[in-house]
């Protein structure tokens, strides 16, 4: 417990002599964080909305439905076969109450610049016991009058309401209300629209030509949760016709579905923040390994007031575990703030989105999150100061030359100028140094080439949605676009984020790899070396791991782009020419960044450097 | 390395190096004259803080001055870049710190021999020489010893050695038996002494009487100023021990 | 001396010829300078005391040909000797006065003679540092002038703490 006091303390101490450091983990755990916090506020922001309508036009519990092909021929035998299986699955003792059943026509809505496909379900007069739906303007079908009903979602497409006529197939309709039910999706995203009508207005449209295609029940059971079992066991219907089928479907089902563009933005979201969280993992490994490094030059210090390595790393632990958790706070606060605006763009959510209560699961995914990455972030420092006890193994110490064989690898190297060669053996010397670097900056060059690729995937997809419309969809066909726009400023937003922290990793390291190497520099300028000499050593140095990084990032971008392919963006290789050209651009852009650091350092006079603690 | 002619190897006059220090000015070096002369070794004294060191720092271009001049091998330098002291510094200057400041990435003779790689010498040369100089301070046995394997004894000979590589002008030491027990101090003792020999012209900042006492002359500084000037070498002290050594009276002897 | 010698004659008696040449093995190149004269007398003296037992050999009476022996005497005295813990003096007491008296009687300026002090002492560790260097790096009388060399060390810095002490008096 003692142990536990000590390192609380250690770690307060900690945060407050480098405040910068620890606000720039900060800021990229909670950039981590903040994707999934509003990713899982997203999640589900569609269910109470959903629940609302169903629990106040008496939901159906199983929906029964039954469309018989276009070009079925035959006459009425396969609707009195299902008009018959109706009455069956209607006696059911299961069942508790029975909307329905209900006949459909299909037909086309004239609207501007083509049609749309219709559906016009004939409902009896008065309340019906299940799937009444909610009237959210004018008034519900009456005995009196050929007013239509539409729902909601095709009445804000086509902007009318009560009072406005609309047309099908050239008949006139005057618009009695509009509504809201859980039996359909909204409209233009779930097709095709549908208005409730009279049966004497059905008798009109028969008239005119709209045939008759479907039948549809629904029902409420005694037990809600008896649903699945019960459309299982009655699947089957006996017809005739290959072309007919008879559906049962789930509330619970229905409900999941209900809601495919949030799910596309939570997705989208989801794995935007998976990949800023790998980035955040690279970048926080490097920033706790600076510490580390920093702290293991005080430890002699800190050996002498009674603490050892292992309580240097149980602080280190406490102090990010606490960054996490900070970050956690704000990841979920930002999730609440940012998920409705987010939600709003969203076309099937019936009525405006809700955000789910935060539960303690949903809080333990985002908080988890956090842990996870300063958990990666710090084992391998962690492990390094628990299994070393001494002040010279804790610094990272440099590698000998490897028995008699270097003598000829030296001479090997003496065609080079002097810097190549300080470059090289300072690399080759610290090669665990060299491998973390590598690691950290494979991972920015792999989310660079995901981000490359993500860009002409959206175009391709932009091309899909800008399909010209077919007959029917005159309307609809537009729907998705709204989607994908959101998709697209989500994923390339994204891709800017991924670019920026990549650019923060590469600084950070080219900045810790300045800082170390700044004392050997002054004794060598010491010695005689120029400034410029000892830059150009620096980016040496640095370089391979750079190269490596390369070597390994590029691969490993591709493999996550295939994986990440599992979703709704259609996958497209990434050119060689822009895998070419990020291999030439991050080695330069990496020996840019490492020169701005070093060049302050080598601007300083030695003596400061080297006196400097 | 002895200058050509009877003139000074370094000369500094009105030397000045100011430090700001929460807020106040800190005359580290305030109007410091020196002059070391050709073969001379001259050592300076002073408590803590008198800025021993940082007049080291200075006539080694390691830091700027704020005032004065400084003359080396008779050339102005105090206003030279940090790439053209850097150059300078190669063939003039050998630098022995206190804390040795061995590059630890590299070997012994690696860190050596980087002088001469640094003046252009062909990398057999520079290799051949470091090796030499390392036989010659006695430690050639640890050359491809990394710094941190080193004792604090070793690690300074093998400082020694990188300063000498390039014959310079002049070698400035700072503290250079600061960490050092005192069978190291006595070793290089023993090296400064065959360095003097030879005509190597020394500076020596140090705190240490017995480093002190080595000197041709002797300056004493305290706050930044040289406060007393002495010539050690050629004046005989008054009395001697090694006379008073066998002169053991019956003071605490017998009854 | 005359523990010393008393000591040296423990293992073996000894003409007076071998006890120099003893003493100055001992010694180191000190030793050369030893006076031959002090170590006759202090022998004489040990004879007087009864802690030496002269025996005369041949006719000489030069003290070179006479064989010193200890006596019983002479051997406790010498096992009193080596278990004796005491140290010769270590404090400058003398200097010490000197630079209270300078400065209360306004004679002179204790930094000054502080000052002066100093440098001769420096001067003084030279010549031994330069003795030193001339003695191969592990012979005894070697040892001995380290030891010189490192009081002479000791006594400069007290003195540059007398220096600066004094300093901060004569501000006040």
């Amino acid at each position: 417990m003692r142990s536990f006091r000590l390192a609380v303390r250690l770690a307060r101490r900690n945060l407050r002599r480098r405040p910068a450091q620890a606000a720039l983990l900060l800021l990229t755990l909670t950039l981590a964080t903040g994707m999934f916090g509003v990713g899982m506020a997203l999640y589900g922001s569609a269910d109470g909305p959903w629940d609302r309508v169903w629990a106040a036009t008496d939901g159906f519990h199983v929906s029964a439905a039954y469309y018989r092909g276009r070009d079925a021929d035959r006459a009425d035998v396969d609707l009195d076969a299902a008009r018959a299986r109706f009455a069956e699955l209607a006696a059911a003792p299961e069942v508790r109450a029975v909307g329905g059943p209900w006949t459909h026509l299909y037909g086309l809505l004239d609207v501007a610049g083509g049609t749309e496909d219709l559906t016009a379900e004939i409902r009896d007069l008065g309340r019906s016991p299940v799937d009444q739906p909610l009237v959210t303007a004018g008034s519900w079908l009456s005995a009196g009058s050929d007013g239509v009903v539409l729902e909601q979602g095709l009445a804000d497409a086509l902007d009318v309401g009560p009072g406005d006529t609309i047309r099908v197939q050239g008949h006139q309709l005057a618009v009695r209300g509009v509504a809201m039910t859980v039996s359909r999706g909204r409209f233009p995203l779930s097709r095709p629209a549908q208005i409730w009508i009279t049966p004497t207005t059905g008798e009109a449209l028969r008239r005119i030509g709209l045939t008759e295609e479907g039948l549809e029940m629904q029902l409420r059971l005694h037990d809600p949760d008896d649903a699945e079992a019960f459309a299982t066991a009655h699947e089957a219907i006996e017809g005739r016709g290959e072309t007919s089928a008879l559906f049962l479907d789930t509330w619970r089902r229905r409900r999941a579905d209900s809601h495919s563009d949030i799910d596309i933005l939570a997705g989208t979201v989801f794995a935007a923040g998976t990949l800023i969280g790998l980035l955040t993992v690279a970048t926080a490994a490097v920033i706790v390994g600076g510490r580390m490094a920093a702290q293991t030059r005080q430890i002699g210090t800190l050996k002498a007031v009674g603490v050892t390595p292992r309580q240097v790393v149980l602080a280190l632990l406490v102090e990010n575990l606490a960054l996490a958790g900070l970050a956690t706070l704000v990841g979920l606060g930002a999730g609440r703030m940012v998920a409705p605006r987010l939600a709003e763009v969203s076309q099937t959510v019936l009525g405006r989105p809700e955000t789910p209560t935060l539960t303690w699961g949903r809080a333990a995914v985002v908080a988890g999150v956090a842990a996870a990455v300063v958990v990666l972030a710090t084992v391998r420092p962690a492990v390094r100061g628990l299994r070393h006890s001494t002040v010279r193994s804790l610094a990272s110490g440099a590698r000998p030359p490897r028995g008699p064989g270097h003598r000829t690898r030296w001479a090997a190297t003496a065609g080079l100028p002097l810097v190549a060669v300080l470059g090289l053996r300072s690399a080759r010397r610290r090669p665990a140094r060299l491998l973390t670097n590598a690691v950290g900056l494979s991972l920015a060059v792999a989310l660079i080439v995901v981000a490359a690729g993500l860009r002409p995937s959206l175009n391709r997809l932009a091309a899909v949605g800008s399909a010209p419309a077919q007959p029917g969809e005159a309307l609809s066909a537009g729907a998705v676009d709204h989607l994908y726009e959101a998709v697209r400023a989500i994923v390339l937003g994204t891709a800017g984020l991924l670019l920026v922290l990549a650019t923060v990793n590469a600084l950070i390291i080219a900045a810790l790899a300045a800082r170390d190497s700044a004392r050997n520099h002054a004794t060598l300028r010491a010695l005689g070396a120029t400034p410029r000499q000892t830059v150009a050593t620096l980016i040496v140095s640095q370089l391979g791991a750079c190269l490596l990084a390369v070597a390994l990032g590029l691969p490993l971008g591709l493999g996550l782009w295939s994986v990440m392919d599992g979703g709704d963006l259609p996958p497209v290789p990434v050119p060689a020419t822009t895998l070419l050209a990020i291999a030439a651009v991050v080695p330069l852009g990496f020996a840019a960044l490492v020169a701005v650091p070093a060049r302050r350092w080598a601007r300083r006079p030695p003596a400061r450097v080297l006196t400097y603690e | 390395m002895s200058a050509p002619g009877g003139r000074p190897v370094v000369e500094a006059t009105g030397l000045t190096r100011i430090y700001a220090a929460d807020g106040v000015a800190v005359r580290a070096v305030d109007g410091v004259d020196l002059a070391v002369e050709a073969g001379e070794t001259v050592s300076v004294m002073g408590p803590s803080g008198c800025g021993k060191s940082s007049l080291l720092h200075l006539l080694g271009g390691l830091d700027r001055a704020d005032a004065g001049e400084i003359v080396l091998d008779g050339r102005r330098v105090e206003g030279l870049s940090e790439t053209s002291w850097a150059v300078l510094r190669r063939r003039t200057i050998g630098f022995v710190f206190q804390s040795f400041n061995l590059v630890d990435e590299l070997t012994a003779v690696e860190n050596v021999e980087l002088p001469a790689l640094l003046v252009g010498a062909s990398a057999r040369r520079a290799r051949h020489r470091a090796v030499e100089l390392l036989e010659r301070l006695g430690v050639a046995d640890r050359r491809d010893h990394m710094p941190d394997r080193l004792s604090g004894g070793e690690s300074q000979r093998v400082a020694v050695a990188r300063a000498l590589i390039n014959d310079p002008l002049l070698i400035l030491a700072d503290e250079p038996t600061g960490n050092l027990d005192s069978r190291a101090t006595g070793e290089i003792l023993r090296l400064f002494a065959d360095l003097r020999a030879s005509g190597q012209s020394l500076l020596v900042v140090t705190h240490d009487a017995r480093v002190a006492s080595t000197a041709d002359r002797l300056l004493t500084m305290r706050d930044g100023a040289v406060i007393g000037h002495t010539h050690l070498g050629g004046v005989a002290p008054v009395g001697s021990v090694l006379a008073g050594l066998a002169d053991f009276g019956d003071a605490g002897g017998a009854r | 001396m005359r523990d010393p010698i008393l000591a040296l004659l423990a293992k073996e008696p000894a003409h007076g010829y071998e006890l120099r040449q003893r003493l100055v093995q001992a010694l180191g190149p000190p030793g050369r300078a030893l006076n031959p004269g002090q170590v006759y007398v202090t022998l004489g003296r040990l004879v007087k005391a009864g802690l030496v037992a002269v025996e005369q050999v041949g006719q000489s009476s030069h003290p070179d040909k006479k064989v010193y022996e200890l006596t019983a005497a002479g051997r406790d005295r010498v096992a009193e000797w080596l278990a004796d813990l005491s140290w010769p003096k270590v404090t400058p007491t003398d200097f010490h006065l000197k630079l209270i008296a300078a400065a209360v009687a306004g004679l002179a300026d204790p930094v000054a003679l502080i000052d002066a002090q100093r440098h001769e002492l420096l001067r003084q560790l030279r010549e031994v540092q330069e003795a030193i260097l001339v003695e191969p790096p592990d012979s005894r009388g070697g040892l001995l002038l380290e030891g010189a060399a490192l009081r002479l060390q000791a006594d400069i810095r007290w003195l540059e703490v007398c220096e600066q002490r004094w300093l901060d008096w004569s501000i006040r």
